[in-house]
Order: structure tokens, then sequence, then C-alpha cells
């Protein structure tokens, strides 16, 4: 195969990794504070992604042009709105059933995610119309044959890996991100040793939330478009990526991102005939991997009360 | 013990009560006529224009003092989803008052109906479905069309690539019948005038990503790129070609005349070429007047590419309630019938298979936004020039 | 030894008075058409329940259902006919009565998966689909007799579903549901992209015929013409009766009992020697099963399957039925089955909202009310009058 047209595809690959990775991140550090699935949290990515447009829209319509200051906005505005969205949905509608049963809590967040995604299709003007997302990253492009390296990808995939490593650095070198581990390995002890339970369990949702956002605004400028949909298979795919990943290990977390993209550029490549067969492949892989190691390839350790 | 039974016995008679009120007073004089289209979803904007243009036409007969009977619209919503309007059609078929409509702007949900609609004697006529198996696949009396289909519009779409001097094309389609048909037929005219077909692929109609199809476009090097679909992934394609530096013509189908494909894209519009039966609505006999008339009701949205044919299919199917009265026997026997019958599109005949024949085909190239005719564009006086036209 | 005091069987009035005004409610409601006058008719439903469950009226109806189950069973099924007689040439209100019927009956072989074993399967509309992809593909190329079919459909859902039990037996809470759910978007793409089976566009299903006698002609009994949709009524009903038979049967025997042990704590039921795998499989199955049956004959039904139709968001209504209604509870399935169902047909406005209000009655329900509308009665140990 032609070099330009591998690199091609690879670069494909690395964008669709970058997008999974930031959402199955946000999974893993939930469920690992707080041993619960929020699976609402594809459908917050897309909340994210609107009221990023929704920013761009009103700063347009006052007269603000200045592509790098919109870009500046629609990033601040949706992280911060996220991160208040998941604190919200942690204080009210996590933390109090955190002595349910865990299915009830899946369930809910389950159905949270529908509610959010509804409230975008019905109360977003015309939100069951895929609606254009404006291109405020520079558009050039290097053309090497037959790889055409865009600038835009370029900068984005160098965005999501500033942000893992900032990520990275958080969790290891501050004293917050070892508030977040300790909480995440044992919660009582952590009280005990004086660690703001409830504190740490919001700032954490508003981080994986504001990750959301931050992977709902890209995944608007990579494809130029948004609907009220993409947060569902998203979601999915991010909770599958998290999950062969193990959950609760962030390093389990980026390898599942992007293994599952990986999936689906070599179903792309392989069955070329038609390419939506791609997802049936990773699928279908992630169910036999499940099989194969039912709790993720970087296993999480497990105690259970009997 | 007695008291609550004497209370349960109040309530139960209370509630058949309603009931049987509720139940005699469905009987009543007005005549319900029907009307189905993509109301929600990515062509959105053409069903509600095909909606307001049926409304404009049982609006302006409810006030003509010359009309037998009142009219009432009922409208329901497809979601251009084949499922959907199955469900949809057998609502509206099964309601007995309900005695004939105006149905369809997506070919996917208007092949899957035909059967259900014959199951129920429901008389409909198609607006803006261009499929031809709708009406030539079985021969059902209920069935009629006002638009064209699409063999007329993929003949003229290969003669004007293969004039303009293109040789090597690559088809995107999608894998609804609709996208079926329009890949079937335009291979079929392309190859008798010699165009050469370098890779056909199908995507799904909700598709995001079309990265995997249009690497492969590219290694392939066409110079047109054949798009058979709707609006909604058009307007994708188009643009994640920009994003792999693909420079080849967008050549589309009727499914992307609309401003929706316009707005999406932005400047990447421009030079698109697109096909569509019958003139532009401006150009119509009665076009004037239903522009008219339509702009005289402040609707939202514009009647778009097929607001035009919506009102004549309602027009004709009140004037067959008019004449034969609301059964729809009556009315199936009466649109058989129609030859060189008078409306705002031009002369309509139904053939023994209900279908009307458009004759004209209008080619389309987007120029500055806009969809200008192909005669009168800056690219047919060659000021301007299509991405590799020599 | 001494005689057990025999305590008296609870009075069969409630019940019957029950069914009889949900009979009238029912008929009242898919009667009317106008929305001001649905919208006064639910408001009432509700304040009706309501007062009856302040006056205490509500737990003499669900001790004489607890009890005499049998004959008001019978009572239930009568009031079913009453209300497709009363339909009888009303083609659409007849196709939502057997929606219903048909969704009851695949939520119920839901509930012996999640209800009784506790296995979480959020493909069930994939299942459903797979029965009724089967009828499509057999009633068109084949001319297996259509009784057959049915059975051939339920088989195929289960032995398909028996591909995941590997990775359902051995993953546990939020990795278990990951497989379903997995499973549940690949089979909608994998209908979607393959040509055979119609992609998109879906197949047309033949209409049944049994004998000769086909199910898709509108009949006539002396000169009343009926909708053919009361054919696939009364088969529909037979269906329904032998699931809820059966689920009752299996609950109240050993193997119920058993998949309880299991879903209320399986290290402990398998200290008591209860081979998990073993009945973990056989729910799973035939859940499977009971849902690929009801899918085959809505196929028929409906004459046309789509993949549209049978997608996560679908499964996802089919638990929502499940909690609303009681997890465990046939009663509480049926019921919730009509409400949500008709609902949303009945209260056109609702309709473009009916996703976000499923969504958000789930919610409320989960939070103030786990056990759902009507909750499953504690198992009866030792039957009536024998210590």
């Amino acid at each position: 195969m032609d070099v330009g047209l591998l690199s091609q595809y690879i670069m494909n690959g690395l964008m669709l990794g970058m997008m999974y990775t930031l959402v199955a991140v946000g999974f893993t550090l939930f469920f690992g504070v707080l041993d619960i699935i929020k699976f609402s949290h594809g459908d917050v990515l897309t909340v994210g992604a609107f009221t990023g447009l929704a920013t761009y829209i009103g700063l347009r319509s006052v007269g603000v042009s200045s592509t790098p200051l919109l870009l500046l906005a629609v990033l601040v505005v949706a992280i911060l709105a996220m991160a208040a969205l998941g604190m919200l949905i942690a204080r009210y509608l996590v933390l109090p059933l955190r002595s349910a049963p865990a299915l009830n809590t899946l369930l809910i967040t389950l159905m949270l995610g529908t509610v959010l995604r509804e409230m975008v299709r019905l109360f977003y003007p015309q939100g069951a119309n895929p609606k254009p997302f404006p291109a405020l990253l520079p558009t050039d492009s290097i053309n090497l044959g037959q790889f055409n390296l865009r600038l835009d990808n370029a900068m984005m995939l160098a965005t999501g890996v500033a942000i893992i490593v900032g990520l990275r650095l958080l969790l290891n070198r501050t004293k917050l991100g070892l508030a977040i581990r300790a909480v995440a390995q044992d919660e009582e002890t952590a009280r005990t040793m004086g660690i703001n339970f409830t504190a740490v369990v919001l700032i954490t949702f508003a981080i994986g939330s504001a990750l959301a956002a931050i992977g709902g605004v890209m995944n608007g400028l990579y494809y130029n478009e948004i609907n009220f949909g993409m947060g569902l298979l998203l979601g999915v795919i991010g909770f599958s990526a998290a999950i062969i990943g193990g959950l609760g290990n962030i390093y389990g977390a980026i390898l599942g991102g992007f293994l599952f993209a990986a999936l689906q550029t070599l179903g792309a490549v392989a069955l070329p005939f038609a390419s939506a067969y791609k997802d049936v492949f990773a699928f279908t892989v992630v169910i036999a991997l499940m099989a194969w190691r039912p709790t993720g390839l970087i296993q999480e350790k497990i105690s259970e009360r009997v | 013990m007695s008291r609550i039974v004497r209370q349960l016995g109040l309530f139960f008679a209370t509630a058949l009560f309603v009931g049987a009120l509720v139940v005699t007073a469905q009987a009543k004089d007005k005549v319900k006529v029907g009307f189905i289209g993509p109301l929600t979803g990515g062509v959105s904007v053409n069903g509600i224009g095909g909606r307001n243009s049926a409304e404009l036409a049982v609006k302006l007969r409810n006030a003509d003092a010359k009309a037998t009977y009142e009219y009432e619209l009922v409208v329901l919503d497809d979601e251009c989803k084949p499922n959907v309007a199955v469900q949809v059609a057998t609502k509206m078929a099964a309601d007995k008052e309900i005695i004939a409509g105006a149905t369809h702007y997506c070919s996917a949900t208007a092949i899957a109906t035909v059967d259900i609609y014959h199951k129920f004697g429901f008389p409909i006529i198609v607006w803006g479905a261009v499929l031809s198996d709708i009406t030539y696949r079985n021969k059902y009396a209920e069935v009629h069309r006002v638009n064209g289909t699409m063999i007329d519009q993929n003949d003229v779409n290969a003669e004007l690539i293969s004039k303009l001097g293109f040789k090597t094309v690559a088809v995107i389609h999608d894998t609804t019948d609709y996208g079926k048909g329009h890949n079937a037929y335009f291979s079929k005219s392309l190859a008798k005038l010699g165009g050469k077909i370098v890779g056909t692929f199908g995507v799904t109609s909700d598709q995001q990503d079309f990265t995997a199809e249009l690497t492969q476009v590219k290694a392939l090097n066409p110079e047109v790129i054949y798009f058979g679909g709707l609006t909604p992934i058009g307007v994708r394609i188009r643009s994640q070609m920009d994003k792999l530096g693909i420079k080849a013509v967008f050549d589309g189908t009727s499914g992307i005349v609309s401003d929706a494909f316009i707005q999406g894209l932005g400047p990447l519009a421009e030079g698109a070429l697109a096909f569509r039966e019958g003139a532009s609505t401006e150009k119509l006999p009665g076009g004037k007047f239903f522009l008219e008339k339509y702009a005289a009701q402040k609707y939202d949205n514009p009647p778009e590419a097929y607001g035009a044919f919506s009102y004549a299919a309602m027009d004709l199917i009140l004037d067959s309630i008019e004449k034969v009265g609301p059964d729809r026997k009556k009315v199936i026997a009466e649109l058989a019938n129609v030859k060189d019958r008078d409306s705002i599109i031009g002369k309509i005949t139904f053939d023994d298979h209900g279908q009307n024949t458009v004759a004209l085909i209008t080619k389309y190239v987007v120029q500055d936004a806009k969809f200008v005719e192909w005669e009168d564009s800056e690219y047919a006086s060659g000021k301007r020039k299509l991405p590799g036209q020599k | 030894m001494p005689e057990v005091m025999q305590e008296p069987q609870a009075p069969l009035l409630p019940g019957v008075v029950a069914v009889a005004f949900s009979t009238a409610y029912l008929i009242a409601l898919l009667a009317v058409e106008m929305q001001p006058l649905v919208i006064g008719l639910l408001a009432f439903g509700i304040v009706a329940v309501l007062a009856a469950h302040y006056m205490d009226w509500l737990d003499p109806v669900s001790r004489s259902f607890a009890e005499r189950e049998g004959v008001l069973s019978a009572y239930a099924i009568l009031a079913a006919c009453v209300v497709a007689a009363f339909f009888h040439d009303n083609h659409f209100v007849l196709l939502l009565f057997v929606t219903v019927l048909l969704y009851a009956v695949a939520t119920l072989g839901l509930n012996i998966e999640f209800g009784y074993a506790g296995v979480l399967n959020f493909a069930g509309a994939s299942f459903f689909g797979i029965g009724a992809y089967t009828s499509a593909v057999l009633n068109t190329y084949t001319a297996v007799p259509h009784l057959l079919v049915l059975l051939i459909g339920g088989t195929l859902a289960a032995l398909i579903g028996s591909l995941l039990l590997l990775p359902v037996l051995r993953t546990r809470g939020h990795y278990a549901a990951l497989v379903t759910i997995a499973f549940a978007l690949l089979l909608k793409t994998f209908l979607e992209v393959n040509d055979v089976l119609g992609g998109p566009q879906g197949m047309q299903v033949k209409g049944m015929s049994i004998l000769g006698w086909s199910f898709n002609d509108n009949f006539e009994i002396g000169r009343i013409e009926m909708s053919f949709y009361l054919n696939y009524f009364v088969i529909s009903m037979l269906l329904l009766c032998s699931t809820f038979v059966l689920v009752r049967r299996l609950e109240r025997s050993w193997i119920g009992l058993n998949l309880d042990a299991i879903r209320l704590d399986e290290t402990a039921a398998s200290c008591f020697g209860l081979d998990i795998a073993r009945w973990k499989i056989t729910a799973f199955v035939l859940g499977n099963f009971v849902i690929g049956l009801a899918g085959a004959l809505f196929g028929m039904v409906g004459g046309f399957v789509a993949p549209n139709n049978y997608t996560f968001a679908d499964s996802l209504i089919m638990v929502s039925i499940l909690l609303l209604g009681g997890i465990g509870n046939p009663w509480g399935v049926v019921v919730a089955t009509f409400i949500v169902l008709v609902l949303p047909e009945k209260l056109q406005t609702i309709q473009e909202y009916r996703f976000l209000l499923y969504a958000l009655i789930v919610i409320v329900v989960l939070l103030f009310r786990p056990e759902g509308l009507l909750p499953r009665p504690v198992r009866r140990y030792f039957p009536r009058g024998r210590a």
C-alpha cells in the first residue's frame, strides 16, 4: 500500500482515537472515584458541543469576528458550562444514590443521558437537524503525495496529547491528584485522612465533564458538524474503550481509546466494500475481548465483601 | 360495602357514558384529506415546504365559495425513515375518514408504503419522491405521482458530464432504494455515453465519517464524484472531500436541491452540480400564482424544490373529491382518468401506472451561494470553470 | 395433629370491579380522538387512582388478585375480548392493541432474564428484531408454515443470544451491561449495511395464513365486517396467555426459586450448590426465545421490518416498561406496556416528547419508588392452609 495512503489512514485513526480517549478517560475517572458508570457522559459531550455552537452564534451576532478569540470563547464557555453540569449531576443524582444497588445508578445515568439528548433535540432551535460547526482552526493543508496533512488536525492532535499529559501531571504531581487517587483507592481511609470526599468527587466530575466538552468541540471542528445523536455512539465507544483498558486506570483508558480506533480503521481498510462494517467488526472484537478478559486488558483488582 | 359499590358503579357508568358520547360525536360533515412528509430530521425543510404548500391548497379551496365540502388537512410526519413511514401510513390509511393523501418526499419511505396504501385501498398522489419503482414496480390503482422519475434526471446528468469532457467518475450513493436507484440509472446512462465508473461506494444515510470511503476515492483519482443521496450526507461528503484535499467535481441529484445544502457548506458549495425534473418554480405555468399566494400566507419556510408539486397534488385530490364525493373507491376511479388536466405545474396526465410525465429536466449549478440554472450560469459561458474542466 | 386455622380467602369482588372499571376506561380512552377529551380522561384516571389509594381501596384489589388469580385472569381475558369486539372494525385501534399485547410478551421474556435471574439484557429490541427478520425471510423465500415460522423465530433469537453467553456469564455488573449494549449497536449496524436482509430499506413481510385462512383479509360474521387485525388479536392473545402462564408457573416453581437465589446473592447461591452458569443460561435462552417468538409474530402483523425499528433506544423502552411496571411482576408488565405504548398515540401533543418523558418517568420511579407501579409481592413459601 502506498505510504501516503497508509499515513492518511493512520492519521484518521489517531484523530478518532484521540476523541475516544477523551471520553474514555472521563468514564474511568468517574469509576475510579465513585465506582459508578455515568452513562450520560457521551451526552454531556453533545451538550458541550451545542453550548460551544450557541456561544459562537451569540458572539458572532454581537459582531465579534476574530477567529482565535471566538475559538477561545467557545472552548472556555463549553468547558465551564460542562464542568458545572457535571458537578450538578454528581451532587444531585449520583452522590445521593451511592447506597442504592449499582443497577439503579446505571439505569438512572442511562436515562439521564436520554434526557440530555432529547432536551437538545427538542429545545435547541431545530435541534433534530445536523448543525454546521464553524471552522475555527486554520484550514491550510500540506500535501505529501497521497497524504493530506491538515493543520487543524495536527493542532487538535497536539492539543489532545497535551491534555492527556496535563491530566497525568495533575494526578501524579499535585495534591489534588493525590486526593483523587486516595479516594479512588479507599474512600473511608481517605476521609479519615482529612480529605473532603464530596469536594473531591465534585471536582473529579468537573474535570471529566470538561474533558467531554473539549471532546465535543473537537468533534465539531473535525467534522464541521454536530447533531444531537453524536453523544450516544461516542459514549458507548468511550465506555467500551474504558472497559477494554480496565476501569479505573487512566493508561487503560488511553490504550482502550486508541485500540478501538485502530480496530475501526483496520475494519475500514480490510472491508473496503462497506465501511459501515467497521463498527460491526470493532464491537465484535470488544465482545470477544470481554469474554476473554472479563475485567479489561489491564486487570482491575476487585475485592468483594461476601 | 354498598356505598363503595354504588360509587364504583357511578364511576363505571360515567366512563361508559363519556365513551359513548364521544364515539357518536365522531360522525361529522367535514372531509378529511391527508399529507405525509418529513417534518423532522435532516430533510425537514423540504417536508415543511411541501406541507405548507398542501395547506395552502386546502385553505384556498375552503375560501372558495363554490366548493361543495369543507376540507381538513391531517398532517403526519414520516421522518424520512421507512419504518416510521409505514406506521404513519398505516395510521392514515386505516382511518376511514381520510379520503386521500399527498404523500412522501423521501423515496425510501414512498417505496416502503405503496403496499399499505394498496392494502387499505387509500388513494395517494406522490409529490416529491423520484424512485421509479414507486409507480412502476406494481400496478396499483391507488398510487399516482405528479413529479417525474429519476430515469430522465440521470440521463441528462450523464450527458452533461460527458459533454464537459469528464471521463472518470466515482459513485457514492446511500444504501436506501433511493440511492441504489440513482446508482443503477446513472451507471447505465454513463456507460452508454462511454464514461468510466472507477469505483462505487455505498454509505448509510446517517453516516458521519466518510474518511474511509473518501481516502479510497482519492487513490482512484476521479474527475467527478457522483453523489446519489440526500442533503445531510451530501453536506458531510463535500466538506470531508475538502478536508482530504480531493479536487473533483461534486455532481449531485435532486436530493441536494435544497437551501440547506448551501447553508451547510457555505463557500464549499460553489460549483456543485444538481438536476431536477420540472422547471424552477418561477418558470412553471402557475408558478407566479403559487409563489404569490404562498408569500401572502407568511410561512416561516420557503416552498423549496417540490412545494409546487405538493400543491398540485393536493389540488388534484380536492378536485376529484369535489367531482365524485368523499368516497375512496370513486376517487381512485376518477384519478385513473386524469388526462391533460391543467395545474400550476402544467398539464397532468397519469399513465396506466399512475405516473405523470414531466419531460423537462433542469440543470443546476451552485454559483455564489445560489442554485442557478446551468444555461444561465457563468460556468456554461466559460467565465468560471469547474474543478478539472478544460 | 392440631387443626390449622384457615384464613378466609380474599373476596373476588374488588378484583372483578377493578377489571370492569379498567375495561370501561380503556374503551373510552381508545375511542376518544379529540385532544381536550383525552387529557380530561387521563386526568380523571390519575385522580381516580390516587383517590382509590387514599381511600385504601387498592389493598383489597391487590389481595384478591394475589389469591384469586386464576379466576381474575379469566375475567381479564374476557375484558380484552370485550375491548376487541367493541373496536371490531377500527383497524388502527386493533393494531395498537395487538402491538401492546406483543410488546407485553416480549417484556415478559425480558422479565425472566432481568427480573428473575438478574441477567442484564440491554438488547431486548435486537432479539425482537431477529424474530421479526426471521419471519420476513422465511415468509418471502420459503413455504414454511407460519406457526412453525414463529417457533423458528424464537429459536433463532435464542441461538444468537447464546453466542453472547460466554461474555455474559464471565462478566458482572457494568461489564455485563456493555456486552449487551455492544450487541444491540452491532446488530443494528449489521442489519443496516447488509443488503441481503434489505438494508436500511427493510423488508416486506407477508401476512400470516394458517391452513388457508389468510390473516390479512377482512372477514365478516353475519353482516358485520370485522377488521383483519382481529385474526392477529386472537393469536396474540393466545401467545400472551401462554407466556403469562409460563412466567407464573416458572416463578412459583423450584426453577424460579433458583433464579431468585442467583439474582439476590450469587456467592451465597453457589455456596449452596446451585450451578450459577446453568441457571443463567436457562433464563437467558428462555427469555430470548420468548422475545424472538413475539418478534416473529409482530413482523407479520406489521408487514414490514427495518433496522430502525430495533435500535438501542427501543431496547431502553423495553427496560423502562419493565422498571415502570415493577420488576418481576407480570401484571405490572402488562399495565406498564399499555401506559407506555398507548399514551403517546393518544396524546398527539406529547408524541415528540415521548422519549424524554419515558426517561424522566424512569428516573423518578428509580429515585422514589424503585419497586415500580405494581411491586412484586413477597414470595409465598407455603400454600394456603398448610403449615
